[in-house]
């Protein structure tokens, strides 16, 4: 590229040499790349392929985390998936959970993203504010929010009740009609600040000039928002959806720290259910890992199949669109 | 731009527009920060306090006393420091891996080098959730090595690499190439190239790395859990004061609880204030380019 040569004024025969020993002098030091190297391969190998691998080991196992009750059972813990209710109604609470999520943290961040996208005065402050619950570790955001959520001695009764909306307090995380509620608003706000960062830097990239004709046109901020930001998003949007799709249906730390899947199984998503299988503890637990193992690989595929079928929708959308 | 931006001018109904927009920004931050606030408040009250309730955020009597209790007697000083070997250690070894293995992904050719990436890209999208975090821990205690943080430090590194090496390959990939070429001809070896004349020019996205593995060790919860399940004094901070509210008497230390999460959240919250910008990019670099 930079010291282009005319092909026609050449010498042909010259030309492809230094070419050549370039080549050469690049590929040297085979050794030291792969030395340097080795360290993520034997990291991917020892931290992701051989716990994939050990899965499909104990898959058809029972096996409890002692060696000695290790034995085949074939399809017996297919068949008791197939018949274990809990398992398939923590599948149904996690697109539960998911739907709810969703329904709320993408429409929050999406207008947080468009308020902050007025140039408001401070706004940086504010991006800043929302990105905030990201940084803090999921199970003390858990806790926190137990804490606020705490029928007694919680805040939020505490407040609810000094309004005057609420008289008796609240059993936010003890009764089963509202329990789903706490753990959705601990999850949006926790999570809503990565997503509304994705759509502010989507944003940045659509021509300030689109807008200023819009204004011209006389268009208002709803109409601007409805035919202008939200078509010019779509991309970022299509890949924000999956990522909250993935992610809602990953999550289950925070749910473990806030409800640990209670009262009864009302929040017991299946990865908590799954962990609870693995490494259980206390008094009603039975560990079943290799049933657990199991459990995975499904609820693997069952995110994989959501996931497939949204791009699948999201293909469809675009061609109507 | 900034020309431009000068020149609108707002009509009256418009500004009335943008200032209950900006009063909306306002509501929606204090809804963001109270139960940080709640929290940090709420760790200088006395535990009466606390287990009475009630609506008021601030503390009626400021008492440090908290802190103290629960730095001598709740071992969170230990905490602390196994949540700082934690950290650190993710970040380096992030760092360092990341950077060689970024380097020569985008530098060189050799046979299986798509395979090698397939399986990286493969295992981003691949969660089977907790159980990959079984055959890890019986790898470690055959090794003996589950008496120490180190095998939570490997496998956190090990388990957050891909991000990593991502974003590096994909800076990496944005500096000439006539730079190596020229280093090379001057007499580097493969390795001084990197290490020399790339390594210094990496220096962006280094720091985003350098944060997000801090925060990823840092904030790491089920693997410490999982492998301090019979060792309290490896616990990091995250896992130490969760097992305080397991514990029987819960309800009992709330102002421990209270002081044992400041603890765990100050600090990644000042290095957020300190390096918003690091963490921000990244978020936004990494779904670009991963």
């Amino acid at each position: 590229m930079s010291n282009y040569v005319n092909p026609q004024l050449a010498p042909t025969n010259r030309s492809p040499r230094p070419a050549n020993k370039k080549m050469r002098l690049k590929e040297s030091g085979g050794l030291a790349s792969g030395l340097m190297l080795a360290p993520s391969i034997i990291f991917l190998a020892v931290c992701s392929v051989y716990p994939f691998i050990w899965i499909f080991r104990y898959i058809t196992f029972n096996y409890d985390g002692i060696p000695a009750h290790t034995r085949y059972t074939g399809l017996r813990n297919f068949t008791t998936m197939l018949a274990d209710t809990k398992f398939w109604s923590s599948v149904g609470t996690t697109f539960e959970y998911a739907l709810w999520k969703l329904v709320f943290i993408i429409p929050l961040a999406l207008v947080m993203a468009v308020l902050l996208n007025q140039k408001l005065r401070g706004s940086s402050f504010f991006r800043g504010v929302f990105f905030m619950p990201t940084v803090i570790s999921s199970s003390i955001s858990g806790m926190i929010f137990t804490f606020i959520f705490a029928t007694g001695n919680g805040i939020l009764n505490g407040i609810l009740q000094n309004l005057g909306i609420i008289n008796q307090p609240v059993g936010w995380l003890t009764d089963t009609a509202v329990v789903m509620a706490a753990v959705i608003i601990m999850s949006v706000w926790a999570g809503f600040g990565n997503y509304m960062l994705y759509f502010v830097t989507g944003m940045t990239s659509i021509p300030e000039d689109v807008y200023e004709s819009s204004r011209i046109d006389g268009a208002n901020g709803v109409q601007t928002f409805f035919k202008i930001t939200l078509p010019m998003l779509a991309p970022v949007l299509k890949v924000v959806l999956m990522l909250a799709i993935t992610g809602a249906f990953k999550d289950y730390e925070a749910i473990m720290v806030l409800t640990n899947g209670g009262p009864g199984t009302r929040t017991n998503v299946m990865f908590l259910y799954i962990y609870n299988l693995i490494f259980g503890t206390g008094a009603n637990a039975t560990r079943q890992i290799g049933y657990g193992a199991l459990l995975s690989l499904v609820a693997a595929v069952i995110v994989g199949a959501v996931t497939i079928l949204y791009n699948i929708v999201a293909k469809k959308l675009d061609d109507v669109v | 731009m900034a020309k431009n931006k000068a020149q609108i001018v707002y009509s009256p109904k418009q500004k009335a527009i943008r200032a209950l927009l900006w009063l909306l920004l306002v509501c929606v931050s204090i809804l963001v920060i109270f139960p940080v606030l709640y929290i940090i408040l709420g760790s200088f009250k006395e535990n009466q306090e606390l287990l009475l309730g009630g609506s008021n955020i601030f503390p009626q009597k400021w008492i440090t006393q908290n802190y103290i209790d629960a730095w001598n007697q709740a071992n969170f000083a230990v905490y602390t420091k196994n949540s700082l070997l934690l950290s650190v250690g993710v970040m380096v070894i992030s760092l360092v891996v990341a950077s060689m293995a970024g380097y020569v992904f985008s530098r060189k050719h050799f046979p299986g080098k798509e395979v090698i990436y397939g399986i990286f890209t493969a295992f981003m999208f691949i969660n089977v959730g907790s159980v990959s975090l079984r055959p890890l821990y019986e790898l470690a205690t055959k090794l003996k090595i589950n008496t120490s943080l180190w095998p939570v430090v490997l496998f956190s590194a090990g388990g957050g690499q891909a991000t990593y090496i991502f974003l590096c390959r994909g800076y990496v990939n944005s500096v000439p190439k006539e730079l190596d070429e020229a280093a090379r001809i001057d007499g580097c070896s493969f390795f001084q190239t990197y290490s020399r004349i790339i390594m210094p020019m990496l220096k962006p996205v280094l720091a985003t790395i350098a944060i997000l593995s801090f925060r990823q060790g840092w904030n790491e919860y089920i693997m410490p859990r999982v492998f301090t399940m019979t060792n309290d004094s490896l616990r990091p901070l995250t896992v130490g004061v969760n097992m305080l509210k397991n514990a029987g008497d819960g309800a009992a230390a709330w102002n421990i609880m209270f002081a044992g999460a400041t603890i765990a959240i100050i600090p990644i919250l000042v290095v957020f204030i300190c390096f918003s910008r690091y963490f921000m990019g990244g978020l936004t670099a990494g779904a670009v380019k991963g």
